[in-house]
């Protein structure tokens, strides 16, 4: 075959470009790039998600040190759950699912972005390294509403972060010069073991209570409200853990007005 | 050799040699502008809703024009305008009519019927008295479930332009009794190779769409697995790219040389592309799908490797057009080094857009190198960035070019002389600078995470931040830019419009294309082996594709786990959406 000579340059020139890119992007995925979503985290009947190991209950999980997992499921047109939040400085694993349509997982300005197929598990992992919040939306057309698919994730201050979760159960009402308890539950969802003080605040008092929990732990807290010291009437309570906050008011009557109701 | 038109034909139109063939084309190319004319005009009315500068359907109707949009300009018109050039090149090349006319006339039809269907379907999605739903998009990814008409309207289409493909082939083989020593001459060739790729790509689909997609909309089955009926539909889905590209490929080969005032570089080499494409359409479509589940990296892997080999064939375009170009130039007394580029015929609209097109296509070769690194694509994948670049590619390479052909064409198949070569000028110029402010603005959008396929993109928790400019100027660009194709396209159908109520029919061109510096006989005769590199286009698609689909049909199932059918329409399926918060709801 006749070949030109500046055709067999150009032949030339344009296989080591060819090659040049393979190898850039060779480079790239084993390198230091982010590992390509693939097939390892298997495949889910959508119509089992609730009762899913992993998507029974989403949202975050700690996995021990800096690593963290984050479960997710797309649905037309949101995603639960809709908010998430990790520390900086941690390796974060996302596992997404469908429960009906594909939908994307798109975190806007970084490279995590997958398809969320239904059937299949999308799993990616991603390190984030300083603070910042960033735009979740789906990029992948899941019917009527698909515009107004969106989350956020928030990347916290290391120091600031944690997976306490508080809840309080306290009576409403009380006869006055009963003695009442307000009980907390305090759950620590790191693998760390958890140190910190309680503190309830109602009316001018103020009970504090050191608490240590175990990694995936939890503790019991019962604070002995003086209801005398209160007197009759409306008081607001709170009761801080770190960050987390629960109130409610309690209400102190005289004796012939009712007794001791829970709710 | 010199292999121009036979002296015998020399000076006459195409309506003149083959007046019967004629007529197929120009229904096909009308049926084409028709496909272009709606599906522009939806693109406006996409653009404007988008960026917030006019908005006057719901959001929701949104999702029916884009569904429009893509079938009408992504498969009608491309695919219309194809079935017309390649009939005419077959048929010009072979100097031999078809075998049937009638057959002709039959696949036209079916392909016409094809389109009806879709397009009735897909309007249901706006009309009440139309009670069907295809609001699916070109895609059509399951579990999103249309019509069964949409899918049967699909099908009808396809089968329509492998009927088309039967009939080149018949024509040639009857070519080929009565010319048993030579060549197949390069058009027909090129007709051929696209033909067999089509055949080899479609497959996929048409699998997809009966075994999986129809009895399920039909409730013959209640479940389909989505990755697999995706991964069919990617398995067709790049090849078709490369489909809608081979007509302008072939214009660029073997009518822009002429135009230009010269003749091709080199016929083997075209031959050798055409038939790279042929090898390399097929087993590179997961590299649409670098961002699934349920894929093993390695199998993206191979279609990153394909992908970037089949660089190979559009670089050795762009060497042989502009070379063939330059020594056109250079027969019309050009000089210089970069000088012999004023001797080019710029005011012939024909050449001008087809070179624009070119243009364009080299830009869009270096989004496409992005799109196409495995990991960059993370950034870019479903953003306004690929829409950005497939508007340089199918949305002008190829568009652009057609519009350019048609002024040549339509001419040559109703025997009227172009209403006015000026307007043509204006509007091809005009296309490519719209399409400047549309393509760059989009492709700035995607780098910032703007999405695609999305009616009304502004989040309640967010803001998108461009690294430059501002988001509301970006937009304006994106309207702005198309402002100026919608107008470009009403020039375009304005003069195609007047050119077919001409009365002058003086002065038209002889029906040629050009000839070649290098011909067939510097190429070896293997080159024409259809049977072979079909055989290894097949093969080649084996190799990419069976282990990616026995591992999504092992994985999920062929039938998937009971998957049903979403039509997710806010106003009709409240509780089916209820249904699916209430559940993750504590
Ligand atoms: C008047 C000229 C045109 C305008 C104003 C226009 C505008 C648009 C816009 C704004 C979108 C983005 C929709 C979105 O992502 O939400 C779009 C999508 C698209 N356009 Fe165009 N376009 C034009 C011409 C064309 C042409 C000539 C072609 C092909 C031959 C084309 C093919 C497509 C395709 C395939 C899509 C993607 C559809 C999808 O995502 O399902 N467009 N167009
Ligand atoms: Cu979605
Ligand atoms: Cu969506």
């Amino acid at each position: 075959m006749n070949i030109h000579t500046y055709e067999k340059a150009w032949l030339v020139a344009a296989m080591v470009l060819i090659v040049g890119f393979i190898a850039t992007i060779t480079y790239g995925a084993v390198g230091p790039g982010i590992a390509m979503i693939d097939d390892d985290a298997g495949s889910i009947d959508p119509n089992e998600i609730s009762d899913h190991e992993r998507f029974g209950e989403t949202g975050v999980e700690h996995l021990g040190g800096n690593e963290y997992e984050v479960n997710v499921v797309a649905q037309a047109w949101s995603y639960s759950p809709s908010e998430i939040e990790v520390p900086a400085g941690s390796e974060v694993t996302f596992y997404v699912t469908s429960r009906d349509v594909t939908h994307s997982f798109t975190v806007v300005g970084t490279n995590v972005n997958t398809m969320v197929v239904p059937g299949q598990i999308s799993e990616m992992t991603v390190q984030f390294d300083e603070p910042g919040e960033y735009g979740i939306l789906c990029n992948e057309y899941c019917g009527e509403g698909h515009h107004t698919m969106e989350g956020l994730l928030t990347v916290v201050p290391e120091d600031e972060f944690d997976l306490t979760e508080l809840s309080t159960d306290a009576p409403r009402e009380v006869e006055a010069g009963n003695e009442t308890t307000i009980n907390a539950t305090v759950s620590n969802g790191m693998q760390d073991g958890l140190e910190t003080t309680a503190t309830l605040e109602i009316g001018e008092q103020q009970y504090e209570r050191d608490v240590t929990i175990d990694g995936e732990g939890s503790a019991e807290l019962t604070f002995d409200v003086d209801t005398d010291a209160l007197g009759e009437g409306e008081h607001d309570w709170t009761l801080t853990v770190d960050d987390h906050e629960e109130s409610g008011t309690l209400s102190v009557v005289s004796g012939t007005d009712g007794g001791d109701t829970n709710e | 050799m010199e292999v121009t038109r036979m002296s015998s034909t020399a000076s006459r139109t195409y309506l003149d040699q083959f007046p019967a063939e004629a007529k197929v084309i120009k229904a096909a190319f009308w049926s084409s502008f028709m496909a272009l004319a709606i599906g522009g005009l939806l693109g406006l009315v996409q653009a404007l809703h988008r960026t917030d500068v006019l908005r006057f359907i719901d959001p929701a109707d949104y999702y029916t024009v884009l569904t429009a949009h893509g079938v009408l300009l992504a498969i009608t018109f491309t695919i219309f305008f194809l079935v017309g050039i390649f009939t005419w090149a077959v048929t010009t090349s072979l100097d031999r009519g078809v075998v049937d006319i009638r057959f002709t006339w039959a696949w036209y039809i079916m392909m016409v019927v094809g389109t009806i269907l879709v397009g009735v379907s897909i309007l249901g999605g706006v009309v009440d008295a139309i009670p069907t739903y295809a609001d699916v998009l070109f895609t059509f990814y399951a579990p999103l479930q249309a019509h069964p008409a949409f899918y049967v309207g699909l099908v009808l289409f396809v089968v329509g332009s492998w009927l088309a493909g039967a009939d080149w082939f018949r024509t040639w083989w009857a070519w080929r009794k009565e010319n048993p020593d030579e060549r197949i001459p390069l058009p027909t060739f090129m007709a051929l190779t696209t033909t067999l790729f089509w055949y080899l790509c479609t497959l996929g689909v048409a699998l997809s769409i009966l075994v999986f997609l129809l009895p399920w909309s039909l409730g013959i089955v209640d479940s389909v697995n989505p990755l697999l009926t995706r991964t069919l539909f990617w398995y067709f889905g790049h090849a078709v790219v490369y489909f809608w590209l081979m007509p302008a490929y072939m214009m660029w080969y073997i009518m822009l040389p002429k135009l230009s005032g010269g003749k091709l570089f080199s016929d083997p080499l075209a031959r050798v592309v055409f038939v790279l494409f042929l090898l390399l359409s097929t087993p590179v479509g997961i590299h649409h799908q670098y961002l699934d589940p349920g894929i093993a990296e390695g199998y993206k892997f191979i279609a990153m490797t394909n992908t970037m080999f089949l660089l190979l064939p559009s670089l050795l375009t762009a060497f042989t057009v502009v070379a063939s170009m330059e020594h056109g130039a250079r027969q019309r007394g050009g000089t210089g080094y970069l000088g012999w580029l004023k001797a080019l015929p710029w005011r012939d609209p024909v050449f001008t857009g087809m070179a624009l097109a070119g243009l364009m296509f080299a830009a869009a070769g270096f989004s496409g190198m992005i799109n196409a690194g495995m990991n960059i694509n993370y950034l870019v994948h479903n953003s306004w960035w690929v829409v950005g670049h497939f508007h340089l590619t199918v949305g002008t390479a190829v568009a652009l070019t057609f519009m350019a052909a048609a002024y040549w064409f339509i001419p040559q198949v109703t025997g009227k002389a172009l209403w006015s070569r000026q307007l043509a000028l204006g509007q091809v110029l005009l296309w490519f600078v719209g399409m400047t402010f549309m393509s760059n603005a989009m492709h700035r959008s995607g780098l910032f995470g703007m999405p695609r396929r999305t009616a009304e993109p502004q989040y309640q928790g967010f803001n998108f931040e461009p690294a430059v400019g501002t988001v509301g100027e970006i937009n304006a660009q994106v309207a702005l830019g198309a402002v100026l194709l919608t107008v470009a396209l009403a020039m375009f159908l304005l003069n195609m419009v007047l050119t077919s109520f001409n009365d002058d029919s003086d002065s038209l061109p002889a029906n040629t294309y050009a000839g070649t510096l290098s011909g067939p006989e510097d190429s070896p005769a293997v080159l024409d082996n259809l049977k072979l590199w079909t055989a290894i286009a097949v093969v080649l698609v084996i190799v990419g594709y069976t282990l990616p689909l026995a591992s999504i049909v092992d994985s999920g199932g062929l039938f998937g786990p009971d998957i049903s059918g979403f039509q997710l329409a806010i106003e009709t399926d409240p509780a089916l959406v209820l249904e699916s918060v209430r559940e993750v709801m504590p």
